[in-house]
């Protein structure tokens, strides 16, 4: 039917037609018959089916019931995916076979730019969830993105590989606008020149953006890891040409996220970060982030990151005190800096995951699971008592590091006994804070829960005195 | 598909250039107001051919600028439903993948993909057939056909469809470099 068309288009075109009128007049005249090619033209789109009924009847006008009927079931072929109405609207149910009946109904999985991809029809349809970060006019229904879930989860792990969403901002890189450069970290600006060459090969200063970026130390060597065990988004509540330009300093090669960079105005839900606009199915997904409150839905895939402070206005940002890295002229410790240890905890997963001596189906694994199991060998082995941390009026249970420390797989009691190997205090002055010191306990602030929570692995414990 | 047609534009000129170059400068200001842009009816304006007239100018009140209505031939590109084209394919992804044809992107779904092809991710992603002897990947050139087109002032957007006879890869980078 389309080809039809087609050489009737090319039989008579106007290529040699000096006047624009009659170009359009002619191009009308196609329109009425041909297609809804454009929005000005669509309220002529039921066209199409006069042509067609034209066909139909001067097949029947031949007597040879059986050619027309092969030759209509052909068009139909053609066309199944083109124009799923017209064969409805034709009326003919004796020669609709079964099959192309099922080719004809579309159940629009996704529309884009206004049309459906899989028939091409104008969908004024707005359900379904927007993901403009793979294209800016791009929506999916929910079947569609559940089928496409599953079949890259089965992709996915054939190939060894999980998924990975990482954060930007405090996680992989710190940025500052250059106006809020302290006067101490100036000389970042200033005498580029003289910086050291591990510094200077981090630091990017984007006038375009007016802004400064300093790439946390191991990123590179990190996401080289990583990218052989996951496949990695990129999710920041930035604007997107912050996110892009910062996917451009963290790959530069365009290897790692491809097109798989999410910024905040492609979030469902405002100040929300959510697995919904990522295409892989959540038990198969690892986050890593800064900020634990904006993964609402999301928490038990979440990997919290110490954050990475480089310049002032960071800190300043955070309430923070202390002089930044780049006042002290300092930076994380390459080799033992957070990414570093988080790298470790993410293949010390994969491998878990992927363990050839599961016995269960690999289809039905859990990552979230086995992120659980390996964060509570965190503090195995460690039976905590509380002083002077919990307020008496709230339930034990319930206070944020009885929960966390749980998380961590530490054990509890309310007494120091012989089993007890740490007390946690705010204050060397309580009775159970005395006590811990003459019985040889380690008597730690209660940072020191969170470190291991950061680091993944138990801090020294000297490193966390209780002062009194 | 290209057409060879004659369009009408009025041209406003500042009268700083009523000179003897005028017509050029008409001329120039003309191909940079119109080549590359788009309108429904007649597609994407790729190129300025010849100037058929320049009719009488109409100066406007208070500014002293004159209109001129210009007759000029130029190529057009419009592709149309059912159409098939040739394009590139410039980013593959799990979704399907996008193609140009010149002016105008096109989307193939993966629904339009034929069902043996599958997606392969990896640092250059593709559909690669189960044997692997066809293989769709960035600057691939595909033979594709038009199921549904969008004008927009800027740009024209295609969905498209490799999933029929006589359609699919017909160069593949990786074979031809």
């Amino acid at each position: 039917m389309a080809v039809l068309h087609l050489s009737s288009l090319t039989a008579d075109s106007p290529v040699h037609s000096s006047s624009s009128d009659e170009f359009a007049a002619f191009l009308d005249a196609e329109l009425d018959s041909a297609s809804d090619v454009d929005e000005v033209e669509s309220g002529e789109a039921e066209g199409e089916e006069e042509v067609e009924d034209e066909d139909n009847d001067t097949g029947d006008g031949d007597g040879s019931i059986d050619s027309s009927r092969s030759k209509k079931r052909k068009i139909e072929l053609i066309e199944g995916a083109v124009d799923p109405q017209s064969s409805v609207s034709r009326g003919e149910p004796a020669e609709t076979s079964g099959a192309s009946m099922a080719l004809d109904v579309c159940t629009h999985p996704g529309v884009m730019g206004g049309m459906c991809i899989r028939c091409g029809q104008k969908v004024e349809d707005e359900s379904g969830v927007a993901f403009g970060y793979i294209h800016k006019n791009l929506r999916l229904a929910d079947d569609e993105v559940a089928r496409l879930r599953e079949k890259d989860l089965k992709n996915l792990l054939r190939h060894r590989k999980l998924i990975l969403v990482l954060d930007l901002d405090h996680t992989l890189l710190n940025s500052t606008r250059l106006a809020d450069i302290s006067a101490e970290e100036s000389y970042l600006k200033d005498q580029r020149e003289v910086l050291p060459d591990a510094l200077r090969s981090n630091l990017f200063k984007l006038d375009w953006i007016h802004m400064m970026t300093k790439l946390r130390p191991f990123v590179h060597t990190f996401l080289k890891e990583a990218s052989s065990l996951f496949e990695m988004y990129i999710y920041t509540m930035g604007e997107r040409p912050y996110a892009l330009e910062m996917a451009k300093l963290l790959d530069p090669g365009g290897i790692y996220f491809h097109s798989r960079v999410i910024a905040q105005s492609d979030s469902t839900r405002r100040h929300q970060k959510g697995l919904d606009v990522v295409l892989g199915q959540e038990s198969a997904v690892l986050i890593l982030d800064d900020t634990e409150v904006v993964w609402g839905k999301h928490r038990e895939n979440l990997i919290l990151m110490d954050r990475y402070h480089f310049f002032t206005s960071s800190c300043r940002q955070f309430g923070l005190k202390c002089k930044s890295l780049s006042e002290q002229k300092s930076d994380e410790n390459e080799a033992e800096g957070a990414l570093a240890s988080v790298l470790e905890v993410l293949q010390r997963i994969h491998r878990l995951f992927f363990d050839p001596e599961r016995g269960d189906n690999i289809m039905e694994r859990d990552v979230r699971q086995v992120l659980k199991t390996v964060r509570k060998e965190i503090l195995k082995g460690c039976k905590i008592v509380f002083t002077g941390v919990i307020p008496i009026q709230c339930q034990p249970e319930n206070h944020y590091y009885w929960k966390l420390a749980e998380k961590l797989g530490a054990t509890f009691s309310t007494e120091v006994d012989e089993s007890v190997t740490h007390v946690v205090s705010m204050n060397d002055k309580t009775e159970k804070s005395r006590q811990a010191v003459r019985e040889k306990k380690f008597l730690v602030h209660p940072r020191w829960i969170e470190a291991a929570n950061y680091l993944w692995r138990k801090p020294p414990e000297e490193n966390f005195p209780v002062s009194s | 598909m290209f057409f060879h047609i004659v369009l009408e534009r009025n041209m406003q000129l500042h009268p700083r250039h009523f000179g003897r170059d005028l017509r050029e400068k008409l001329v120039s200001k003309l191909m940079k107001d119109v080549e590359g842009t788009c309108s429904g009816r007649h597609g994407f304006i790729v190129a300025i051919t010849g100037i058929e007239s320049v009719g009488k100018g109409l100066i406007r009140d208070g500014t002293g600028f004159v209109t001129f209505p210009v007759k000029y031939q130029c190529v057009v590109f419009r592709p149309f439903k059912g159409e098939i084209l040739e394009a590139v394919v410039t980013m593959v992804n799990k979704m399907g993948f996008f193609a140009e044809a010149g002016p105008v992107q096109i989307f193939v779904s993966n629904h339009l993909i034929p069902d043996d092809m599958e997606f392969q991710s990896g640092d250059v992603p593709n559909y690669t057939t189960s044997d692997g002897s066809v293989k769709i990947q960035k600057e691939s050139e595909v033979r594709l056909k038009i199921i549904g087109t969008r004008v927009d002032a800027t740009e024209i957007f295609c969905i498209g469809t490799i999933k029929d006879d006589f359609l699919g890869v017909i160069s593949d980078p990786g074979t031809n470099a």
